[in-house]
């Protein structure tokens, strides 16, 4: 049964699963539509050099890559940032937006285990809007999705990449020298982070800030210490950010819910201020990623600085199922036609969905058909010239 | 309670003795049992006895909340989970391995390379533009030189003595201060820091 296979890192969704998924998707969907964000859908394919031609956001070798019939390379989407940057640099003719999307996005590598490598994202982006105002907004409205998800014990943690940029402009590094450096701190590897710091022949407070970077997470008892390490301008500028942000969530409300890490450096290159990921503790990975990217519209022409997140659907289904959190399955009423009554019984079964009601019109009839629907499990609800 | 994933092996008891100094309460790991998981008697820790290229996997998907395991399965596992500490036990070396004189065999003029760290040598060698042919084996590396299987192994040396005995030799120390780790993972690190965070801190000091 070869013809029946499918290739490795993707997966079909069953009606049980399927009904959570569209059920999540309806939610996030009202959301977003009540919150002010406009619904937008991306296309599936994108030219090659679209992608490679912003800042190499994506890495090739994550990119399912084919031929288009004049030649050119084509990508599936391998990240929808992007391409709602493109549009809205391109499409929208308007200085601010705020989109939201669902979309699939492939990743040609598969971890295995919770990495697929077709991923269901719900998203959203806030484009032309600077600030930390902005920044918190953007915060709390993944807040109010992941707790409109159902889930709880979740926290956003949350970092900014101007901290490390500035660390970094204190002791020049060449680019791969950093892109070795920030994996490292990333990992929160100090050994190999001073092995190439050593190498690249960076020494004394420079080397030292950078290795304490990995230690600098918690609550807002980093931001002192933070400050502390450095007079860098634009990192003092990062840790001021997040001060700000700090207190427009706190009074926003959302005190417990948010954490810092400032040892958070994602590889995405287009990052650009805020980072920031959503925790479950039921679940290894983060259900929510996002940040800001200020720059990365640039490169269709317009500039729009913006922030935004995207949530991977399933493992939000994932956490929720670890937390008991999801409903039980709710089967519909099937209705069963007596014999010769099927126009009686399609009018019965027309009136109840009317009024919202679950139900099932069975193609089989009589009382034979009711006896099988019943043994399949249904309640069933037989309509005919006695009822 | 916090989980761990721990190495099955050269590193099982001397991690287990670590975490025994840090206050942990590792007394099942030494009761003779058939269990897979194995509870503390206090209830605030779980343990998995692993393979070691099996622990990155369990404390990526946060199965396992922290993981003991030495830096060559890291190296060659490149998982996404934190790199916590250097214990500082079961140091030993990346190397390259072989017989002092390289053959010249005409018919395979690519190097030919056993190892079990698969990855770590064709990145290795792809980084120096050298054409060479891996041979993945899973255990008694130096069995392939000796026997013409390979002309060289990439594999832990330790004290040297397996290699002195079949007459090979380290041609280059490739990764120094191979050590164990304490690995985390990401989303565990943040969730359950009040309880992982003292531990750390207190494996930190033991170590320093």
């Amino acid at each position: 049964m070869a013809n029946c296979r499918l290739p490795a890192g993707v997966q079909d969704v069953l009606p049980r699963e399927c009904a959570l998924l569209t059920d999540l998707k309806l939610k996030l969907e009202r959301k977003f539509s009540a919150s002010g964000y406009l619904p937008v859908l991306p296309a599936g394919l994108e030219y090659y050099e679209t992608l490679a031609g912003s800042e190499n956001a994506v890495s090739e070798e994550h990119m399912f890559k084919m031929t288009d019939t004049d030649g050119k390379l084509l990508v599936l989407r391998p990240d929808t940032t992007l391409s709602i940057a493109r549009i809205a640099a391109t499409k929208l003719g308007l200085d601010r937006a705020r989109l939201s999307y669902f979309a699939d996005k492939f990743d040609l590598q598969s971890g295995g285990g919770l990495t697929s490598r077709e991923i269901f994202q719900a998203g959203i982006e806030c484009l032309g809007e600077e600030g930390t105002y902005s920044d918190a907004q953007c915060i709390a409205f993944a807040i109010e999705c992941l707790k409109e998800a159902g889930l709880r014990d979740f926290i956003i943690d949350i970092g900014h990449v101007g901290y490390f940029k500035g660390l970094l402009e204190e002791i020049g590094l060449t680019a791969a020298e950093a892109e070795g450096v920030r994996t490292c701190i990333n990992r929160k590897d100090t050994m190999n982070a001073e092995r190439l710091l050593k190498k690249a022949g960076v020494t004394g407070d420079a080397r030292n800030n950078i290795l304490a970077l990995p230690a600098l997470f918690g609550g807002k008892e980093v931001f002192p210490a933070a400050e502390a390490l450095t007079h860098n301008s634009c990192a003092r500028k990062a840790v001021d950010d997040l001060k700000n942000i700090d207190r427009l969530l706190t009074e926003m409300g959302y005190e417990g819910y948010i954490s810092y890490d400032l040892g958070m450096i994602k590889p995405l290159s287009y990052y650009s201020g805020i980072l920031f990921s959503g925790l479950v503790k039921d679940l290894g990975a983060p259900v929510l990623s996002g940040g800001r990217y200020d720059n990365l519209a640039d490169a269709f022409g317009k500039h729009m600085p913006a922030v935004g997140f995207a949530m991977g659907l399933k493992r939000i289904l994932v956490a929720l199922e670890r937390q008991g959190a999801l409903p039980e399955e709710k089967k519909p009423l099937v209705i069963v036609a007596e014999e010769g009554q099927e126009a009686r019984a399609y009018r019965e079964f027309i009136a109840r969905t009317e009024r919202g009601e679950k139900v099932r019109l069975s193609a089989l009839t009589g009382k034979e058909g009711a006896k099988q629907e019943e043994d399949a499990g249904y309640e069933v609800l037989p309509v005919g010239g006695n009822t | 309670m916090i989980t761990f994933a721990l190495s099955k092996g050269r590193l099982a008891t001397e991690s287990a003795k670590l975490l025994a100094r840090c206050g942990v309460d590792t007394a099942v790991l030494y009761e003779e049992t058939r269990k897979l998981v194995l509870t503390s008697a206090d209830g605030n820790f779980r343990f998995f006895l692993v393979k070691p290229s099996d622990v990155p996997v369990y404390v990526e998907a946060g199965v396992a909340d922290l993981g003991v395991v030495g830096k060559d399965t890291l190296i060659e596992e490149d998982r996404d989970i934190y790199e916590m500490l250097d214990l500082k036990i079961g140091e030993c070396s990346l190397c390259l391995a072989g017989y002092p004189e390289r053959k010249d065999v005409l018919t395979s003029p690519a190097l030919r390379v056993a190892t079990k760290y698969v990855n770590t040598a064709k990145r290795l060698f792809s980084e120096r533009g050298e054409d060479v042919e891996i041979i993945p084996l899973h255990g008694s590396i130096e069995l392939a030189p000796v026997t013409d299987l390979s002309d060289v192994i990439f594999d832990v040396v330790q004290t040297g003595s397996t290699l002195k005995a079949n007459g090979l030799v380290v041609l280059e120390e490739v990764f120094t201060g191979i050590t164990a780790r304490l690995v985390a993972n990401k989303v565990s690190l943040k969730t359950k820091s009040a309880e992982i965070l003292p531990l750390i801190a207190k494996v930190k000091e033991e170590v320093a």
